[in-house]
């Protein structure tokens, strides 16, 4: 390609960009998810603010991208976090739906009697929600680290168990009602900006200094990274496990109440889709399935991209169907491109990665 | 002496009765329900659990020698639907009727087609199973309801539906029928025990879940093997979804995705390990079946449906609780006797 025409000269400039931002990403160890989602994010944006400006960069479309993604953003959060020690929650979503339950029926009960009493008491009430993700997360906890479960089947079982007592609870139905509280925080904006998506960015934020910047987050990396290495460290594997999973579970419970923020109503099989997206968002975001790394920074990211291409993909009038091909080709493409780059390089000695070549599958023959 | 007999002993009791331990608990479980409701033991009972239970039983094989190899697959029940889906809209909408054994075999090839993507994506480029098979599923479903149709097909082409109502054996007298497609179950279920216990290909699935590198090194063609594999479950999976949509009456293509976890939970009470290397068809065969009764017996004894899928959990968290502690014990035993030596 001629170097003189505009677009060589674009794609040079990308690519200088590009390298920038790499290189500095690179300098503060978090290369991996972050740089490439900022890439993907930016080219969705782009791909998209070109086929259809008008109904795409609607200011509209845009505040609806982040009233969206909270509560997607939030449990992919908490399954980058599972993931990190090596685990997996498949429970997050039947959490959420526990709680948005709970705080639904105890608001319904008590505003039954006293309508300006339940209104008052609407914090507590939400709290409650919180409490019931945290139970929960603790029963993960105890089967995961006390009993010894695998956490895959661990929390297969329990949402299967969460699921069923939501489904029991409700008989099936979608209940309605939830304190003013949350739907006003459902509504608000700060300056353009939805407060759900400044309430997506805090807990972001905390979580993300939660695993690089406190004695809990370095022992969640060592027990992902080397479970063995881990005990012999000193490291008390019951106690990581039981934070962790206490930890997602509290966020399965700050997921419902985003679900109940944009809608006022709970229901046992609410977001059944979830659980499945939730990990293709984790695992975009550059977390390791296998443990030892993740970024908080990279899972932001890597939801605002599958928001992006969703609301892009509504705004030229493809289907939802569509929306779950690219879902998969995005997931796909981005794990064989980390896999041909990784193996391209030559390696210094494996530090985190010695379980996940283990589990990586064949050597090239 | 006899003390560390014991504990060595123990463990391995434990392990080797899991297809004993899952019989008595049926048993158990059916002479309970005998007691409680009468009702219970009828012909017309075995055989509306035994209808109930082909569909997750052919996807539970499926599942099975996934997991034996140490993978998970949960993409099975997006190929089942789109092969049985497809095939059906094929035969009925484009007036290509081929029979029986014409639309048997066009859905085998595109869900062996299907698992040849998992296959190549997941052996080429060694990619975690489960996330592969997440994105997989998405795109099945996705290209099956954007571009083959998302309509609802009431009417299955001649070729398959007399099977609908075909049974084995039908007793009018307690209106207790036994339907014909048990035979091909029946059948699936003896040859999956024949290619896992008396095949090269089966001994080395076992290989590659025990360890994938030492499977390479005594001479397995890891990457073949793995690609037939899920050619070979793309295919079950085919069979599974043309059965569903035969003992149906009918084609939805929402149907089937979504129960994944259920058929897997069902393969993993059956004693399959998750890490793979490990887990009979025997063992599989009683936890589909365990998972059904279970299901039937809480409708007779008066317990609302809504308590199904907290009572499989119930029980996934017990089977599975169980034998994490025994392993854990295990190991821990191990660790003593390995000091003590010293």
């Amino acid at each position: 390609m001629p170097q003189t025409t505009p677009p060589g000269q674009f794609a040079r400039m990308n690519d200088q960009v590009d390298r920038s931002v790499r290189s500095l990403l690179g300098r503060i160890h978090v290369n991996r998810g972050v740089g490439r989602m900022l890439v993907l994010f930016a080219l969705a944006f782009g791909l998209f603010a070109i086929l259809n400006p008008r109904v795409f960069l609607n200011p509209i479309n845009l505040q609806n991208m982040m009233v969206a993604s909270p509560e997607v953003g939030i449990l992919a959060i908490a399954m980058a976090l599972a993931m990190l020690t090596g685990g997996i929650d498949l429970s997050l979503v039947a959490i959420a739906n526990l709680s948005a339950i709970t705080v639904s029926t105890m608001f319904t009960a008590i505003a039954s009697s006293d309508p300006a009493t339940a209104e008052s008491m609407g914090g507590l009430i939400a709290l409650v929600g919180v409490l019931v993700g945290a139970l929960a997360g603790a029963v993960n906890g105890f089967l995961i680290a006390t009993v010894g479960i695998t956490p895959i089947l661990a929390t297969l079982a329990t949402m299967q168990i969460f699921n069923g007592i939501a489904i029991v609870w409700t008989g099936g139905t979608t209940l309605y009602g939830a304190p003013a509280v949350l739907s006003s925080v459902g509504q608000a904006t700060v300056g353009g900006v939805p407060l759900l998506f400044l309430e997506f960015l805090v807990v972001a934020v905390l979580i993300g200094v939660l695993i690089t910047r406190t004695p809990f987050g370095r022992r969640t990396q060592l027990q992902g990274a080397n479970p063995t290495a881990a005990m012999y460290s000193g490291i008390r594997s019951t106690s990581v496990l039981y934070g962790t999973y206490v930890t997602t579970g509290v966020l399965g419970g700050i997921a419902g109440l985003v679900f109940l923020s944009r809608n006022p109503t709970a229901s046992a099989d609410y977001g059944t889709s979830y659980v499945l997206l939730v990990i293709v968002i984790a695992v975009l975001g550059g977390t390791n399935p296998t443990g030892g790394f993740a970024t908080i920074t990279g899972v932001v990211l890597a939801t605002l991209v599958l928001q992006v291409v969703q609301s892009g993909f509504t705004a030229i009038r493809l289907s939802a169907y569509e929306y779950a091909i690219a879902q998969g080709v995005i997931l796909i493409a981005v794990m064989v491109f980390d896999q041909v780059r990784v193996r391209r390089r030559p390696r210094p000695a494996p530090s985190s990665q010695t379980e996940t070549i283990a589990l990586a599958e064949i050597p090239r023959a | 002496m006899s003390a560390t007999d014991t504990r060595i002993r123990l463990p391995r009791i434990g392990r080797m009765s899991n297809e004993l331990v899952l019989a008595s608990i049926i048993l158990v479980l059916v002479i309970v329900m005998c007691a409680v409701n009468p009702a219970f033991f009828s012909v017309h009972t075995l055989f509306s659990i035994l209808r109930s239970a082909l569909v997750p039983m052919v996807f539970a094989l499926a599942v099975l020698f996934v997991i034996i190899s140490g993978g998970i697959d949960v993409s099975f029940a997006a190929i089942g639907i789109f092969a049985a889906y497809t095939t059906v809209s094929l035969a009925q909408g484009g007036g290509l009727d081929f029979g029986l054994i014409g639309i048997l075999a066009f859905a085998i090839v595109i869900g062996g087609a299907l698992g040849f993507v998992n296959g190549i994506v997941i052996a080429r480029f060694r990619l975690p199973t489960l996330i592969v098979t997440l994105a997989t599923q998405g795109i099945f479903k996705g290209v099956l309801l954007a571009y083959i149709g998302s309509k609802y097909i009431a009417e299955l082409p001649d070729g398959i539906s007399w099977l609908s109502t075909a049974n084995l054996i039908s007793i009018e007298s307690t209106r207790a029928y036994l339907p014909m497609l048990i035979v091909p179950v029946v059948l699936l279920v003896i040859g999956a025990a024949f290619v896992l216990r008396r095949t090269m290909f089966g001994r080395g699935i076992y290989a590659m879940g025990g360890d994938l590198e030492g499977a390479r090194r005594a001479g397995f063609p890891v990457v073949r093997l793995q690609v037939m594999l899920y050619v070979l479950v793309g295919a079950v999976a085919a069979i599974g979804g043309l059965i569903h949509v035969v003992l149906g009456r009918s084609a939805n293509p929402q149907d089937l995705v979504g129960t994944e976890l259920d058929v897997i939970a069902a393969v993993v009470l059956g004693g399959a390990s998750i890490f793979g290397g490990r887990g009979t068809v025997t063992g599989t065969v009683l936890g589909v079946l365990l998972v059904q009764i279970i299901n039937n017996s809480l409708i007779l004894m008066g317990v609302p449906t809504a308590w199904q899928r907290a009572a499989v959990g119930f029980l996934l968290v017990i089977g599975v609780g169980i034998q994490a502690v025994m392993a854990r014990r295990a190991s821990r035993r191990t660790f003593v006797l390995d000091t003590v030596k010293e």
